[in-house]
């Protein structure tokens, strides 16, 4: 089943992101994802997150769609104009990309090639326009395109944020689904409680909102996050959590898979994970059964927004 | 100096149509030299808006003041008593401008009169060109005091891009090549062989790769 055809029957989504390599050796990328084809929806290929020189996204995922895995190809405003984005859409459509993902993109300033100008041609709202004009069969010129692409086009929205911040975020975030965005997924949540400001205000009625689940990897990334993302909170119940573990990779898989649950539980309307390179652990937080509610102290089982509020 | 040109006279109209107390706001630096937003182009502004909104059956007081610069505090804060009995300031100088009176004043609408071009040097009366994008690196001791950056439309910094014909750009046959101008003075000047060396890669952090930029100069900080 698409993607877009099981988010839109209100079916629990899980994607998973796949780094693509820093060279041309995709053994461990298409290997990592193959072990995880029949437990994942869609395989989310960034486009050089954090501004750090990778493969393309476009690259990548036709690899991935070369051996029938699903992609959602990410596409973002920093790194090209209007010319290359749509270019590179076209081509996605015609090798089988079914999903897209746009984003702004960080600043080079974050990445490994700090002195790269960026492009910033359109903004991200332009971008999500020029997608779905393209699905419609028109280019940015108003140009009628041979064959016409069909994307399930998504964006990101910054949840964690709270306050005032918070109330931008929500306007934002109406302004990208007009503009064609029809899922979001948000920045790492580690305590579902963590989304109950946001899914308060958020226009969910008509998109899918699916937090991302970031697999942990020790406790001092796990403290760093906590102490130094802005509107992201691991929690001290978790730090604890890995700190008393005697295998602390497994602890930190089954809190990932934990986290899943929860946002089962919380009737959010799926997650993607991210593992930060460590796609290898994929099965290992797939395959976990989810700790009993009773067993962790983790969240608040009364955190619940939907549909799949209470499902297993 | 930073050139400027006036915007149309639509759009300005459609940005000051609800004010009921106007003030045209010039400015006596790089606006007044490139003719945009000088003295003499608040007078023009103000009588038209006049005329038009006398047309209009509008009653609409519009009032003149020409600052010495609008980008320092100090000439600034000469319109700090009357600034907010206005509906609106219309600024005719660059976008730096426009911006520190908004800055300045919080409670006052503040309206850009002019569309800010480049960094450019006067030609001939009427006719000014650009010559600096401000890149925070200037590589022209090596080009022979000719900007790739500014002046070759692809930004190119090691010879022409292969789209030169006859000394012009590929854009357009009224554009000059840059790197022909490079090239013919270096030439000139004996230095072909700077010419020969390959520029290493541009850091555009200086440029704005890095956001917004400032310069900061401790010894003459109070």
């Amino acid at each position: 089943m698409q993607l877009r055809d099981k988010s839109e029957a209100g079916q629990f989504i899980v994607l998973a992101e796949m780094e693509p390599p820093k060279g041309v050796d995709v053994t461990d990328f298409t290997a990592n994802a193959i072990r995880v084809k029949d437990q994942v929806d869609a395989f989310v290929v960034p486009e050089m997150n954090s501004a750090v020189m990778r493969m393309s996204s476009l690259g990548a995922s036709l690899i991935l769609q070369s051996k029938g895995l699903p992609t959602v190809m990410q596409v973002n405003c920093r790194d090209r104009n209007r010319l290359g984005l749509q270019a590179d859409l076209l081509a996605a459509g015609a090798i089988g990309v079914q999903n897209v993902m746009a984003v702004t993109g960080e600043d080079p300033s974050f990445g490994d090639h700090h002195q790269a100008s960026a492009v910033y041609d359109i903004d991200l709202i332009e971008l999500l326009k020029a997608v779905r004009g393209m699905t419609q069969g028109k280019d940015m010129a108003g140009v009628d395109l041979a064959g016409a692409p069909s994307f399930y086009c998504g964006s990101t929205v910054n949840a964690g944020v709270k306050g005032k911040a918070l109330q931008l975020e929500i306007d934002e975030m109406k302004r990208k689904i007009d503009a064609g965005a029809k899922f979001f997924i948000t920045p790492p949540v580690f305590n579902m409680s963590d989304l109950s400001d946001f899914m308060e205000k958020a226009p969910r009625a008509e998109v899918k909102v699916l937090p991302t689940v970031l697999l942990l990897k020790s406790v001092g990334m796990a403290r760093y996050i906590d102490r130094h993302s802005d509107h992201v909170s691991v929690g001290d119940a978790l730090i604890k959590r890995i700190m008393s573990a005697s295998d602390k990779g497994r602890e930190c898989a089954q809190i990932a898979a934990d986290t899943i649950q929860a946002a089962k539980n919380a009737g959010l309307d799926g997650v993607m994970i991210a593992t930060l390179g460590w796609e290898h652990m994929l099965p290992q937080v797939l395959n976990l059964k989810p700790t009993e509610a009773q067993d962790v102290e983790q969240d608040d089982p009364n955190t619940s927004w939907g549909k799949h509020a209470g499902g297993k | 100096m930073i050139v400027a040109s006036p915007k149309p006279m639509e759009e300005i109209i459609d940005t000051v149509k609800d004010c009921k107390k106007l003030l045209i706001l010039g400015c006596n630096e790089c606006v007044t030299v490139c003719e945009a937003g000088g003295k003499k182009e608040v007078g023009v502004l103000a009588s038209a808006l006049r005329m038009y909104f006398a047309k209009q059956g509008r009653q609409i007081q519009i009032d003149e003041r020409t600052l010495e610069r609008q980008c320092d505090h100090e000439y600034l804060e000469e319109i700090r008593d009357i600034a907010d009995t206005y509906d609106a300031i219309l600024s005719l100088a660059c976008g730096v401008g426009v911006q520190f009176t908004a800055e300045k004043y919080l409670a006052t609408v503040v309206l850009p009169g002019v569309n800010t071009c480049f960094l450019g040097a006067t030609e001939e009366r009427g006719l000014w060109t650009e010559r600096c994008q401000a890149c925070g690196a200037c590589v022209l001791a090596k080009t022979g005091g000719i900007c790739p950056v500014s002046r070759c439309a692809k930004r190119v910094l090691n010879g022409p891009c292969g789209g030169s014909t006859n000394g012009k750009c590929e854009i357009s046959k009224e554009v000059d090549c840059a790197w022909q101008l490079i090239v013919d003075r270096l030439t000139a000047l004996g230095k072909m062989d700077e010419y020969e060396q390959i520029a290493p890669l541009k850091d555009w952090s200086t440029d704005r790769a890095g956001g917004p930029r400032k310069v900061v100069k401790e010894d003459v900080q109070s």
